[in-house]
């Protein structure tokens, strides 16, 4: 008898509650058993157990070019196929299956179509879901490739898995509790075995034994309750001791989607040399099953000594992982015929990150800025410009010019003419706002507590910002006075954020850059535009980010999340400093300028500070572990990180975990996070605190 | 809060007061000996450590340096909670400093741990001629409020390791002291050093 309940998703209370539901819902669901197959003997017509609408894919990060499609699981006969056609229009969610295309090329639509994959072919389907954004599935073939993520819209990630239950033996993993294996053998030896072995390639016959049913599945269309992956993980971190939740694996996933965005070519020709290869015959079994005894730490999903496997059993290793390294247990490779990459654990992570970011490059410098520049100045392709300034930076002597545009105090798009006119009027108008608070005389400032405390305040702190460069130091310096200057024109000019500590450090090499008085304070309101929340009265610009740092951890780094949290660390206040200030305190100045410019290109992410921070924090995750750090020597070792980071590791590390993050990444940072732009609201910085200047 | 084993007492303090009045210059001076004349603005809090022998035992403060700013106020219970000892600071050459300042003694009077030691420092002491706050106005407000008051120096040094000394002699012992022939725990030369330069 074969029997899935055996191996049942009861540690998954979603499952069970979505399988109670279903049961109650079909009036009868007979099983038959393994041995009679396809009992359920259909008429030749094949018959629809699934159907979901608005299943999109996201081939790029462009929103505009979503493909949304409908996903359906169709029995024939005894077997099980799935197909996601993409509608005609991708935004019209009642079109029916696609024939031609209006809007999408044609190639595509062959590209992405999934036609008819049986789903004895599918080794394992991953769930995803985010705090932030809809859930989705990503599906991995045995042969290793993996179709691109299948965002469920309109929720039915639960009811497509527990549809999926009903025709095939499917068994949640035992090393990650969001990953269901999926196969068809009809011997449970051989079932027990696969379920070992997560992502290998398990050679699946295309015998077909399933217990099937005689009604279509509940079409559930109700939106799904969004469940939360991160409590789940967690209750099997618990349950399982040593085995926690791998970001490797997690990485591992996030390459397969990367990759899974292959063409329809590269795909077709894998699946050609996989036959071929298969057809070669067996390799030789591997040994490696001799060290994987079977994990039966999870009793109450019944896996029983009757299925201790025997080491004869032949199970083709999937050829393609020849040349790839292994770990004891953990299987973290993938292998396309687009490369064979490694995944290896948390250890090696950090050296995988370091050969992963693109090299960096040799700093802009004038020559080749001119080239990107029009007879009239403007800037043809901003994004080119963008991406060299990412991986290289600027040579100093043209920062004074590019950063306007990094910082949106220029148009791109702009002429020679137009923004020697704007510099003008904007002078004029930065003399305007600075005879405000220049005319009030000692009597009206008398009269005048706030302006008296607000001055007093920037008093303070540009006589102690950056004072030991030479461009600011001395008795005296009329850098220090034009700072002063600018802060306090600032505050009149923002009165209702006013001046904040740590605004001084934001200005300081804005200044040393431009020297222009009235640029640098334009250049600094545009800079301000992005990070103003960040002084906030009521802290919510840094809670955001610290948030959103949260998140990426745990999306990156699960150990070390669970760390975090393990010892009160969540709020992520050790990194303050970091967020605060966009690292000013953490670098001498020409490297802090070299990543201010590179933040500010917005390339590959507005919030490329966090990924700066999750990378920093993961070339010290050993030491921050190792030693039991709690919170406060936690802070106390961070901040005296200070000069000790290597820029040029730290940007490599961030740029591959951002890639790698993609778009989980950015669903972990609530819109409007800093340094976004914020989103409009009639009183940009809400008065709190009467007290407050 | 204040621990103790064997004779070892850990004790976290915390430094509050308005921008600017020396707060991190103290803890410099304390824990590093240093004093730069630009210290520059603590951007969220600093944390240090420093271990004082005082009679036969070690009192190892664990130090929170906060941001001064009242924008920043919202944080400070966080490093304020469970302190054993708390220094308030002012700037003597600045009466606002001494405004705030007593606001802090209100706050931690209200939020904070009852048996928490309070002192209150006049700092930037050697700017004699540039004084706003006189010593007798502040003893005056120390003594009613129940705070042991100095006036200090982290520029010259003066009375720095003095008021955390006095602290350390007036944490609270969950037990009375051992009597004579009580062996210090892996605590060698070095700590008898910073001692003697709270003498």
């Amino acid at each position: 008898m074969q029997e899935p309940e055996l191996h049942d998703l009861s540690d998954d209370s979603d499952y069970a509650a979505s399988q109670l539901q279903q049961q109650q819902e079909l009036k009868s669901m007979s099983r038959t058993d393994s041995g009679k197959k396809g009992g359920d003997n259909e008429p030749d017509g094949a018959e629809i157990v699934f159907v979901k609408d608005n299943v999109t894919i996201h081939p790029t990060q462009f929103a505009s070019e979503r493909i949304s499609g409908r996903l359906r699981l169709i029995k024939h006969g005894a077997l099980l196929f799935m197909t996601w056609i993409p509608y005609k229009e991708k935004t019209d969610c009642t079109a029916q299956s696609s024939s031609s295309n209006t809007k999408l090329s044609e190639r595509d639509r062959n590209l992405y179509t999934i036609r008819a994959v049986p789903v004895t072919d599918i080794r394992s389907i991953r769930r995803h879901t985010p705090t932030f954004g809809w859930q989705y599935l990503i599906i991995v073939l045995s042969s290793g490739l993996a179709f691109p993520p299948l965002y469920f819209y309109n929720g039915g990630v639960r009811e497509f898995l527990a549809t999926l239950k009903q025709h095939v033996f499917l068994v949640r993993s035992a090393d990650d509790a969001n990953v269901f294996l999926v196969n068809d053998f009809q011997d449970p030896l051989q079932r027990s075995l696969s379920s070992l072995e997560l992502p290998r390639a398990v050679s699946i016959s295309n015998s077909s034994s399933t217990p099937t049913l005689a009604s279509s599945a509940a079409q559930n269309d109700n939106s799904e309750r969004t469940d939360d992956g991160s409590s789940s993980i967690s209750q099997y971190g618990g349950r399982h001791g040593q085995k926690v939740h791998d970001p490797a694996r997690d990485l591992s996933i996030q390459v397969l989607e990367k990759f899974s965005l292959v063409t329809k070519f590269a795909r077709e020709t894998t699946t050609h040399l996989l036959r071929e290869i298969q057809n070669d015959g067996f390799l030789a079994n591997d040994t490696k099953k001799q060290s994987q005894p079977l994990t039966n730490d999870n009793h109450e999903t019944g896996l029983d000594d009757a299925q201790t496997v025997p080491n004869e059993i032949s199970v083709t290793p999937d050829p393609l992982e020849n040349t790839l390294c292994r770990k004891e247990n953990h299987f973290k490779e993938a292998a396309t015929r687009v490369g064979t990459f490694e995944l290896v654990d948390s250890k090696e992570f950090d050296k995988l990150t370091l050969v992963w970011g693109q090299p960096r490059q040799p700093p802009l410098g004038s020559e080749e800025w001119a080239t990107f520049l029009d007879a009239e100045g403007r800037i043809l392709d901003s994004k080119s410009l963008r991406k060299r300034i990412f991986y290289g930076g600027l040579e100093h002597q043209i920062r004074n010019e590019v950063w306007k545009f990094l910082l949106g105090y220029h148009e791109y798009d702009s002429t020679y003419a137009e923004r020697e006119y704007l510099a003008s009027v904007k002078k004029a108008d930065y003399e305007t706002l600075k005879s405000q608070w220049q005319s009030i005389s000692p009597a009206q400032a008398r009269r005048f507590t706030k302006f008296r405390e607000r001055k007093g305040l920037i008093e303070k702190d540009v006589v102690r910002t950056d004072r030991s460069a030479s461009f600011y130091d001395g008795d005296d310096n009329p850098n220090v006075t034009l700072l002063r200057n600018i802060l306090l024109t600032y505050s009149f000019y923002n009165f209702d954020l006013g001046y904040c500590q740590g605004m001084s450090d934001l200005l300081s090499p804005i200044l040393f850059v431009m020297k222009d008085e009235s640029e640098s304070f334009w250049c600094f309101v545009s800079l301000m535009e992005r990070l103003g929340p960040n002084f906030n009265r009521d802290q919510n610009g840094m809670h955001s980010q610290l948030f959103a740092l949260s998140k990426l951890v745990e999306l990156l780094d699960s150990p070390l999340h669970n760390y975090f949290r393990q010892n009160d660390c969540l709020n992520y206040f050790f990194c303050f400093r970091w967020v605060l200030i966009q690292f000013k305190r953490e670098f001498d100045y020409e490297k802090m300028m070299r990543l201010w410019e590179v933040l500010w290109t917005h390339y590959l992410s507005e919030h490329f500070h966090l990924y700066v921070c999750v990378a920093i924090l993961k070339k010290h995750r050993a030491k921050i572990m190792g030693e039991q750090m709690d919170f406060d020597t936690l802070l106390k070792f961070i901040n005296e990180l200070s000069g000790h980071i290597d820029l040029d590791v730290t940007l490599r590390d961030a740029e591959a975990l951002c890639v790698c993050a993609g778009e989980n990444g950015a669903a972990c940072i609530p819109p409007g996070t800093p340094a976004s732009l914020p989103i409009e609201t009639e009183l940009l910085y809400p008065l709190q605190d009467e007290n407050d200047v | 809060m204040a621990t103790m084993g064997n004779n070892n007492l850990n004790a976290k303090l915390v430094l509050l007061g308005d921008m600017g009045a020396g707060k991190s210059s103290l803890v410099l001076r304390f824990v590093k000996g240093q004093f730069l004349e630009f210290q520059e603005s603590t951007i969220g809090a600093a944390f240090f450590s420093q271990t004082l022998a005082v009679n036969d035992a070690t009192v190892k403060f664990e130090i929170w340096d906060t941001a001064g700013q009242e924008r920043y106020h919202s944080l400070a219970p966080m490093y304020y909670r469970g302190a054993a000892a708390a220094i308030i600071v002012y700037d003597i050459t600045s009466t606002e400093s001494f405004t705030r300042a007593k606001k802090w003694v209100q706050e931690l009077q209200k939020q904070g741990n009852p048996n928490m030691v309070m002192a209150f420092a006049g700092n930037k002491a050697d700017l004699e001629e540039k004084r706003k706050v006189t010593t007798e106005e502040a003893r005056l407000y120390a003594e009613e409020n129940g705070l042991f008051f100095m006036e200090t120096s982290a520029k010259t040094a003066s009375n720095v390791n003095d008021i955390f000394y006095e602290i350390a002699r007036r944490l609270p012992r969950a037990q009375p002291q051992n009597p004579a022939g009580m062996v210090l725990v892996d605590r060698p030369a070095d700590r008898s050093q910073s001692a003697a330069c709270c003498s």
